[in-house]
């Protein structure tokens, strides 16, 4: 861990300076948020890629796909044009979610 | 003429709504960015409104005519880049508390010298950006009035000229918010209308099939401009200029300027650019290499995906959210609303190959939405739709056309202006006059390039912003935000490479046009795929080795992460403090 930096010269003493030099934690805890917040979006990062980029390669592996249709259209045109849309809301909304937990968590090991 | 009418009051209020709220726009900070408090929903469709562009409204729909079901993945791509905003972006930048990409690029980097490479790339990225919507506007008001292509790029370039540099961002919030839900509803209503007059899709053969599109029963007059060369895929009979002429099938015929009479039910030939397969190949989402490739698509996916956060027209907006939350709320919101909208240009782009088989002879398919709803359903519903579809494109133009050009004249009056010029501190009227001078000269450049690019396909060009901006803001922001080792050599050089490489890319695909094929016609068509990592490493191995010291990444990284109510959230980087306006 390296040492609390000085507070800036001239400038009046903030906050930020107290929780960086009078808490000797808050560098480490703030440390650990932006890795916990890091770690979330890679796992959510990690769905919606994995999500998003198999589908090129499974309708480009397996054409026989074409022969089912869904609501008119075959089920390659279906699954590009519909259900993506509402997949990348509900996973936005659940990271969402977490994150603001991650923060909330944060707030409180700083606050007590 | 309902057309008229319609893009009219679309524009007059627009202009009125800007006029109206210029009166609230006190301080140069409002014309920068609006007040920030702004509730998520305002700010999640005014986000949506303004990114809603021609090439969302006109291009996928055009490109999905003309080169196959392909381009609808630019839909997928267009959204899903809110996705990756929303993951890594969006919360720590507006807790950074800087007003632009410039003002951000200085404060984590530390390094004054970076703004105007940032200026210059935010002025690339949105008058590539700016161009497309100007194309859009030229043929809108030509379906529209039967006016000459050159009218509705200069009106509709005047007119967001004095818009923005009256109005400011002020104004422009609720009517970005308003325009949205003009957007979504214009392009919806007539799309379910249309589905249901025809009872579904038609002619599933030319669409999914073994055909290809044909005139309709009462055959197909096309008017032509200039001379075209077109390609017969069947063989045909058709009359040009009242002569009778026969074509083989697979028949490259050059026709003269003027009409072209098919029959009912004959093949109709297709420009060049045109997919020439029968429905089977037109609809594969997914091609079999080449063009339509899977390399292709994924370059396309990486550019959109990753470029959205880079736009400088969008990441201004963030900060009218007045907290970290408010962003990722706000985000959230946009890909609900995208969600929606995105769902629909597919639908003009289905449609558009059997009912408006007129435009593949003159390859112009970006104005199917346009023309589609009157082909489908002649009389006076058909122009209704028209004239609906019409406002909604021209709220498109407007709306992203200001953004861009408010970054621009951002950029161009504090950026350039204020850093090759130093003259001291200066009076905010003399900042709102210099902003407004950057409006003005601002859209002009584009509109020339607009005049010159008539022939290109507006959804091509929107993407080529996209691979300009993943390949130099993206990777700048997700290692500046989330790596502390990150360098302004660093960051310098991979901007650079990824720039350069992403614009040799285009440029040579726009030399070679349709020569080259293949996997190098893949990645000259899109180079994302190829630049955004050498962008990426560039960044990062430069970084690693740079020897010059590190300012502390302690504070930056508070200021980036610490969340708010724990008093740390009014403490922003000393440079963004540099631009707040004393009040008037």
């Amino acid at each position: 861990m390296s040492p609390p930096p000085p507070p800036a010269g001239g400038r009046r003493r903030t906050p930020r300076d107290e929780l960086a030099e009078a808490t000797a934690h808050g560098g480490l805890y703030l440390r650990r948020l932006v890795r916990a917040q890091l770690a979330l979006s890679l796992l959510a990062l990690v769905a919606f890629a994995g999500i998003l980029g198999s589908l090129p390669l499974l309708l480009f592996l397996a054409p026989g796909l074409r022969t089912i249709s869904v609501i008119g259209v075959p089920l390659p045109v279906f699954l590009v044009a519909v259900p993506l849309f509402p997949l990348f809301g509900a996973l936005g909304w659940l990271y969402q979610q977490r994150a603001d937990a991650l923060d909330d968590a944060f707030r409180d090991l700083v606050e007590r | 003429m309902i057309a008229i009418i319609a893009v009219s009051v679309v524009t007059i209020g627009t202009l009125g709504l800007g006029t109206w709220a210029v009166r609230f726009a006190r301080t140069t900070s409002d014309l920068f960015v609006a007040s920030r408090a702004i509730t998520p929903w305002w700010n999640a469709a005014a986000v949506s409104g303004e990114y809603l562009s021609a090439a969302s409204f006109l291009g996928i729909a055009g490109l999905a005519m003309k080169m196959g079901m392909d381009a609808i993945w630019l839909s997928v791509g267009f959204s899903a880049g809110y996705l990756t905003l929303l993951l890594f972006v969006a919360a720590p930048l507006r807790r950074f508390g800087s007003f632009t990409i410039s003002d951000f690029v200085e404060a984590r980097l530390g390094s004054p010298q970076m703004r105007l490479l940032a200026a210059a790339i935010v002025l690339g990225i949105a008058g590539f950006y700016l161009v497309p919507q100007l194309k859009g506007a030229g043929i809108t008001l030509r379906e529209v009035t039967g006016a000459p292509y050159w009218v509705g790029v200069v009106v509709v370039g005047a007119i967001v000229a004095v818009n923005v540099s009256l109005g400011g961002m002020r104004g422009i919030t609720y009517v970005q918010a308003v325009q949205f839900w003009i957007k979504t509803f214009a392009i919806a209503l007539p799309a379910c209308l249309l589905l249901i007059y025809l009872g579904g899709l038609p002619h599933k053969s030319a669409l999914f099939g073994a055909d290809v599109p044909r005139a309709p029963a009462d055959g197909l007059v096309v008017k032509l401009d200039s001379p075209r060369t077109v390609t017969f895929p069947r063989p045909t009979v058709f009359r040009e200029n009242g002569v009778l002429h026969r074509a083989r099938a697979g028949e490259k015929v050059e026709l003269a300027a003027g009409k072209l009479s098919l029959p009912a039910g004959a093949a109709v030939p297709l420009s060049s650019g045109v997919e020439r397969g029968p429905g089977v190949v037109w609809s594969r989402p997914v091609g079999h290499g080449g063009r339509d490739g899977p390399l292709f698509v994924y370059s396309l996916l990486i550019a959109t995906v990753l470029g959205t956060m880079g736009l400088p027209h969008i990441l201004v907006r963030f900060y009218t959210n007045p907290d970290g939350p408010a962003a990722r709320r706000t985000t959230v919101r946009v890909l609900g609303l995208l969600g929606l909208f995105y769902l629909f240009p597919t639908v003009y782009g289905l449609l558009g190959r059997v009912l408006a088989g007129g435009l593949y002879v003159t390859g112009e398919t970006d104005s199917v939405v346009l023309r589609l709803p009157h082909l489908a359903w002649p009389g006076v519903p058909g122009n209704l739709l028209s004239a609906l579809t019409a406002a909604g494109a021209f709220a498109a133009f407007l709306s992203t056309a200001s953004g861009l050009l408010v970054s621009i004249a951002g950029t161009l009056s504090y950026d350039v202006w204020g850093r090759v010029r130093r003259s001291g501190a200066i009076s905010a009227r003399a900042r709102r006059a210099r902003f407004r001078l950057g409006a003005v000269l601002g859209i002009i450049v584009p509109a020339l390039l607009a005049l010159a690019a008539g022939g290109l396909d507006i959804g091509l060009l929107v993407g080529w912003a996209f691979a300009l901006a993943a390949s130099t803001f993206c990777p700048m922001f997700l290692l500046g935000i989330w790596w502390s080792g990150l360098t302004a050599r660093g960051a310098a050089t991979g901007m650079i490479a990824g720039a350069t490489v992403a614009s040799v890319g285009i440029f040579a695909g726009l030399i070679a046009g349709d020569n080259v094929n293949g996997a190098l016609g893949a990645l000259l068509a899109q180079p994302a795929v190829v630049s955004v990592p050498i962008a990426f490493l560039t960044m990062t191995s430069v970084s690693l080795l740079d020897p010059s010291a590190r300012p502390d990444p302690e504070p930056l990284m508070l200021a980036l992460h610490a969340p708010e109510g724990l008093g740390l959230e009014q403490l922003e980087p000393a440079s963004a403090d540099s631009r707040d306006p004393a009040p008037v």
